[in-house]
């Protein structure tokens, strides 16, 4: 029992982070159909920024991390929709979906170049020490992490339901004609959009990079995890993402312990395939379609 | 087309349409203040573009619009709701899973005095008590009239002096049609100015003041609205036809 615990909690943890990515990717598809396949390399980039930061730069490390944050709302949210979206968008989506892939790609191998091909030690903001409770043996970075990343998320919420900016965004998503002819400025709609994304992005990035090291292909499985996560929640909620997020963080922690570690990664994708072929529009989605 | 002075609204000329394709092909007609007036045509008349043409969501090659005198012509929606225009399209026009009062604190959302928009509010649904009685419940939630209430009532909360209303009667049943239509009547009593497109032509004349009949984008007819009723041209137009230059003279 007390293995089951640990494993949900580091799980739940896990799976919070990929929430994070996750709803971001909703957020963009929501507000300006803009499928990011390149949401991972945005995840993987950010502690790059850290370390650039911190240790090429020599700034402190309690500095370098909201700077990180402010350099990705600029160059992964403003710049990707001015450089990337904007000029893509109006040849449709599957050109913006090979722009993102290509993005993707390049952010990869110039991080590889410039950086470095070999995973990189990051630092985490918390203590390695573990809380025992009963027999179970919690790790405090799981629980800070999951903490703060189901925070960011449940401030989002209020954002988008509490404020009026964030009911502007949400009457642009799910009805832009609606919104124009109401006076809301979609444009800069979208761009808070493209924004909170960034923010989300460089978020997941510090949570997470203690855990894997920071290396260039880190994007890889986990722009695959949010695609999925946010498939399998439901690709037009945010609690969608979120629970979709969670669910795949607790099978992958699941399985590599009581099923196979060499299938672990092929459990979210059978999830996925049963979804799909079950309830095309996720566990909590809408078949409307645009939702937030 | 000018008729009977004190123009709230009146379009000079306006060639317009989407890209290279012109809808309007010289549209011109006025509308007096405090009134309904009806436009309608057969599919294709521009009767919805006229609507995005004053709206400023279409592109006006070239023409004049003036509210009140003051030329408006090309002003973006916004602008135009400042003007004390406001527009409610044809369809569904609620954002669906916002509430019905978060919906209404939308049609204020370009008011700066947030205090004024929250009185508003207050005041539009003491006009539509639905509205009050269904206030956190989710748009969606309601049915086709009282989502039509609901755009309505939306319209309403900037206190706009001439409302542009589209297919008002698009899915509801006959008695929310005249539920509506009594709602608009209100409106006009107390001043506000009101310009719709309707297909139920009949009912909708029968309700205004004045009418006016477009077609291929110009203004083919133009006057009271009781007047047009009894016209036998305007039940040769919706019965397929056009009014040829020749029947006009």
């Amino acid at each position: 029992m007390s293995e089951f615990i640990q494993l949900l909690i580091s799980g739940l943890s896990a799976g919070s982070i990929y929430a994070l990515a996750a709803v971001g990717f909703t957020l963009l598809w929501q507000a300006s159909q803009t499928i990011n396949f390149a949401q991972g390399e945005f995840v993987m980039v950010p502690a790059f920024f850290v370390l650039a930061l911190s240790v090429k730069l020599g700034l402190p490390i309690w500095l370098a991390m909201p700077l990180t944050v402010i350099l990705s709302v600029l160059l992964l949210g403003a710049l990707f929709k001015k450089l990337i979206v904007e000029p893509m968008h109006k040849h449709g989506t599957i050109p913006l979906v090979i722009a993102t892939i290509a993005l993707g790609l390049l952010i990869k191998e110039m991080v590889k170049e410039f950086y470095s091909p070999l995973g990189q030690p990051f630092p985490s903001l918390f203590p390695q020490t573990v809380l025992t409770v009963g027999d179970a043996v919690i790790s405090v970075p799981d629980i800070a992490n999951f903490v703060i990343a189901m925070g960011t998320i449940v401030a989002l919420q209020l954002f988008l339901g509490r404020t009026r900016t964030g009911r502007s965004m949400q009457a642009t998503a799910q009805n832009p004609d609606v919104a124009q002819i109401l006076g809301v400025d979609i444009q800069r709609m979208v761009m808070y959009t493209f924004l909170i994304n960034g923010a989300l992005a460089a978020i997941a990035s510090i949570l997470i990079t203690p855990i894997y090291l920071a290396k260039f292909s880190n994007g890889e499985t986990l722009g695959l995890v949010a695609f999925i996560a946010a498939i399998v929640g439901g690709f037009n909620q945010i609690r969608g993402a979120l629970v979709g997020g969670l669910l795949i963080g607790v099978i992958d922690n699941m399985s590599a312990t009581y099923f196979s570690a060499e299938y672990r990664q092929a459990l979210p994708m059978i999830l996925l395939i049963v979804i799909i072929l079950v309830r095309p529009q996720g566990l909590l989605g809408t078949s409307e379609g645009r939702t937030v | 087309m000018r008729i009977w002075g004190a123009e709230m609204l009146e379009l000079k000329d306006i060639y317009g349409g989407y890209g290279k394709i012109t809808i309007l092909n010289g549209t011109s007609f006025s509308i007096p203040r405090a009134s309904i007036t009806t436009v309608i045509g057969p599919n294709g008349a521009g009767k919805s573009t006229v609507f995005k043409a004053i709206f400023g969501l279409l592109n006006i090659h070239s023409g004049a619009i003036l509210l009140d005198g003051k030329d408006v012509t090309r002003k973006s929606p916004k602008e135009m709701i400042a003007e004390g225009v406001t527009y409610v399209p044809q369809g569904r026009n609620v954002v669906p899973q916002l509430s019905v009062y978060h919906n209404l604190e939308l049609g204020g959302i370009t008011a700066r005095d947030q205090s004024m928009v929250k009185r508003r509010i207050e005041t539009v649904m003491d006009q539509f008590p639905m509205l009050r009685q269904f206030k956190d419940r989710k748009a969606i939630e309601l049915s086709g009239g009282q989502q039509k209430q609901l755009e309505v009532a939306r319209a309403l909360l900037l206190d706009p002096k001439l409302i542009l209303i589209d297919e008002p009667s698009i899915g509801l049943s006959p008695n929310l049609v005249q539920e509506v239509f009594r709602t608009l009547q209100a409106l006009r009593d107390q001043g506000v100015t009101i310009l719709m497109v309707e297909q139920n032509a009949k009912a909708a004349l029968a309700m205004s003041d004045y009418g006016l009949v477009l077609e291929l984008g110009q203004t083919r007819m133009h006057d009271r609205a009781d007047t047009l009723l009894a016209d036998p041209k305007v039940g040769h137009l919706f019965l397929g036809g056009h009014i040829d230059e020749e029947e006009e003279a």
